[in-house]
């Protein structure tokens, strides 16, 4: 033994003491009087690089941060329990795009961090990781980008988890598919990325699509790392479809719509998202962009409320971001997350989770609610969007249509 | 049938033009200065993302890039290899420690490289419309921004591989890829040759990505797939031939065209398949020594 250790007596008896301390403390009553909180710590795994990272910058974020710096300035959200304004502090962590590493650092958020709050993670099939486990530790989780086809059956048992985006069989296609049977589309083909979202698209066409009698004449799957689309965009031209559905990500909603332009295959109609629906699609395609369908669910013409939230998220700022299928949903989630909080009075998830499952809201959308886990559908107010003019109008269903139609779509422009 | 054929052939030439392109840049770097340049990728990226800043917000033809992205990428590239490589050269006990230190260098070059684009551009997908109209071509059609990438890919493929044996430097760039230290001693700056060729290597990385920009939507992240493709060429076309890199470019292309064309899934096992198949029939790829 090194002149200065312990000997062994020492040791032991420095393990004897401390032991017994661990053991005391662990028997100790818990602390009862809340501990002074000065803020409220919410926490998200986002993809701040990889393929989705354009998804989450373009989508939830430009909202929660406007959101959060809003909330900020007016001093916070007001906790009666805690008789003042907590502001809301953001700790996020880059998931890399990856499921595996999201559903790490969730629990790190919930379990490391104790985050107060959890918000939600981005993509599809991200959210299917992340509910189970939000639900699991007791967290309200109000999911923003994702689709919820696949997770929608196992809501019932996620009583914590509120689905916010419209999505394919909610109540997007079959909108679609009305639209489309009311023009005389007869045929439709179909290309989906080979994970959660197209599976779930292109399953819900296959399905509502035939009911109003438009035929799938093709149907491919693209890889997600396919880089050179025109073997797909071929196939469809040879097809010659009145529909081509192209459900992807932007990176490959993109070329596939260079790609149609270059090999001159100019269906009726041209559906793709989510990509369309953003402003950078338009930005990028001009003129190009005019007549092509996506997702969306509101216009800033369509009521005060939708302009108000238009000038505060867009002012000033270029017309890349904007994205009207999911801006407004995720700000109306937001939006009923705080007013859950100062009704309930407190921070704890299952009152205010019981507040968001029963109760309505005012938000951007009007009279806000859920049923069963999802934004109610009588709650949006657009489905189906179509760049025209420039504007991204929303064209079905026809109570909250801001113009008509346009099909067949103008051939691309040339040069 | 027949157009078919011709399609997919075509189609996979149109792509391994630009594999070509990036893998001959690689294999510069690789096979002449032995860095396995992990952070290839990132000039592709970096000349996408000129290109596309200088024809969204300047109208600069993207032809034009060219020769703005190529000389930038290079100057980059010499400086890097002057600054961060030499030292580890000169430090390294052996080849194979520098080869492994260089690799890891570049590791941290790439994230470097990556986090800098995402500060600069953001995480957006950036992509713009360049010569997307229909060329009629041996009765099928094909873009003439794809039909333009591909000759300016195999032009420029031609003006390197003319600099590389008509002259002196290209010389010197081929015997140090043959043997570094005896060339060092029949009289070639050889720390010069090597960073040339580093520089080199970005800049035919800078103008593949202005290439690729006319046809791909570009992004942040998008490096480290070319890069991984142009491992893959590398290796194809066996490690320091450049015709071998050049040659594998367009195999590789023509493979991803013809899987693509039967199963879009299975592009990337196919790419796979032959880097394995190739490990093990024929280490030295097709023209190593």
């Amino acid at each position: 033994m090194a002149a200065g250790g312990w000997t062994r007596r020492e040791f032991l008896r420095g393990m004897v003491v401390t032991g017994a301390g661990l053991a005391l403390g662990a028997c100790a009553p818990k602390a009862t009087p809340k501990p002074a909180k000065d803020k409220i710590v919410v926490g998200m795994s986002r993809p701040l690089s990889g393929p989705l990272a354009v998804v989450g910058d373009s989508a939830f974020r430009p909202v929660y941060e406007t959101f959060v710096k809003e909330v900020n300035d007016a001093g916070g959200i007001h906790v009666e329990e805690y008789g003042k304004k907590l502001p809301i502090e953001l700790l996020v962590y880059d998931d890399k795009s990856d499921v595996g590493t999201m559903t790490r650092l969730t629990e790190k958020l919930i379990l490391e961090d104790k985050v107060d709050f959890l918000w939600p993670a981005c993509g599809t099939s991200f959210i299917f990781a992340q509910a189970p486990l939000a639900n699991k530790y007791g967290y309200v989780l109000i999911t923003a980008e994702g689709g919820a086809t696949t997770i929608k059956d196992m809501l019932p048992s996620l009583p914590y988890v509120f689905v916010t985006l419209s999505f394919s069989d909610w109540y997007q296609l079959p909108v679609l598919a009305q639209l489309l049977s009311k023009k005389g589309a007869k045929t439709a083909y179909i290309a989906y990325i080979a994970d959660l979202h197209g599976i779930e698209y292109s399953g819900v066409a296959g399905i509502e699509f035939p009911k109003v009698g438009i035929e799938i004449i093709g149907l491919k799957s693209i890889p997600p790392d396919m880089k050179d689309l025109s073997p797909i965009i071929r196939e469809a031209k040879a097809a010659n479809p009145d529909v081509f559905c192209c459900f992807a990500y932007p990176d490959q909603v993109m070329p596939a719509t260079a790609l149609s332009m270059e090999l001159d295959f100019n269906p009726k109609a041209w559906v793709g998202g989510p990509c369309v629906n953003f402003g950078f699609y338009q930005t990028t395609f001009g003129p190009a962009a005019e007549g092509v369908i996506g997702f969306t669910s509101f216009n800033p013409k369509q009521s005060d409320a939708a302009r108000a939230l238009a000038e505060k998220l867009y002012t000033g700022k270029p017309k890349e971001i904007q994205d009207y299928w999911g801006h407004p949903l995720y700000w109306a989630g937001l939006e009923v997350w705080k007013q859950a909080i100062e009704k309930a009075g407190s921070l704890d998830q299952a009152k205010i989770r019981d507040i968001i499952a029963t109760e309505r809201f005012q938000t951007v959308l009007g009279e806000t609610w859920f049923e069963g886990g999802l934004l109610s559908k009588d709650c949006h107010t657009g489905e189906i969007g179509q760049w025209i003019k420039g504007e991204y109008e929303v064209i079905g269903p026809e109570k909250w249509a801001t113009a008509e139609m346009v099909y067949p779509k103008p051939p691309w422009p040339k040069g | 049938m027949v157009t078919t054929i011709i399609e997919v052939v075509i189609t996979g030439l149109l792509m391994g033009g630009l594999y070509a392109l990036i893998a001959v840049g690689l294999s510069l770097q690789y096979g002449v200065a032995r860095i396995l340049n992990i952070s290839h990728g990132e000039f592709i990226m970096l000349g996408g993302l000129t290109t596309w800043s200088l024809y969204t917000a300047l109208g600069v033809n993207p032809l034009l890039s060219l020769a703005i992205c190529g000389p930038l990428a290079f100057a980059l590239g010499f400086v890097i290899h002057r600054t961060l490589f030499k030292r580890l050269l000169d430090t390294a006990a052996s080849p194979g420690v520098f080869e492994s230190n260089s690799m890891l260098a570049a590791f941290g070059l790439m994230f470097i490289i990556q986090n800098v684009a995402l500060i600069a551009w953001g995480s957006e997908i950036r992509g713009y419309s360049y010569l997307t109209t229909p060329v009629h071509f041996l009765g099928t059609l094909f873009g003439a921004n794809r039909l333009l990438t591909f000759g300016m890919a195999l032009l420029i493929g031609l003006v390197f591989y003319l600099f590389l044996n008509l002259t002196r430097t290209g010389k010197a760039i081929r015997a140090a890829a043959q043997d570094p230290t005896t060339a060092g001693l029949m009289g070639v700056n050889i720390n010069h040759m090597l960073a040339l060729c580093f520089g080199l290597g970005a800049a035919m990385a800078g103008v593949g990505g202005v290439l690729i920009s006319m046809c791909y939507p570009v992004h942040g992240v998008m490096g480290l797939e070319y890069t991984v493709i142009a491992i893959i060429v590398v290796v194809l076309g066996g490690l320091g031939s450049i015709p071998g890199s050049f040659m594998g470019g367009f195999i590789l292309g023509l493979v991803g065209s013809i899987v693509t064309f039967l199963e879009p899934g299975l592009a990337l096992v196919a790419y796979y398949v032959i880097f394995i198949l190739l490990l093990l029939i024929r280490p030295t790829g097709l023209l190593g020594r």
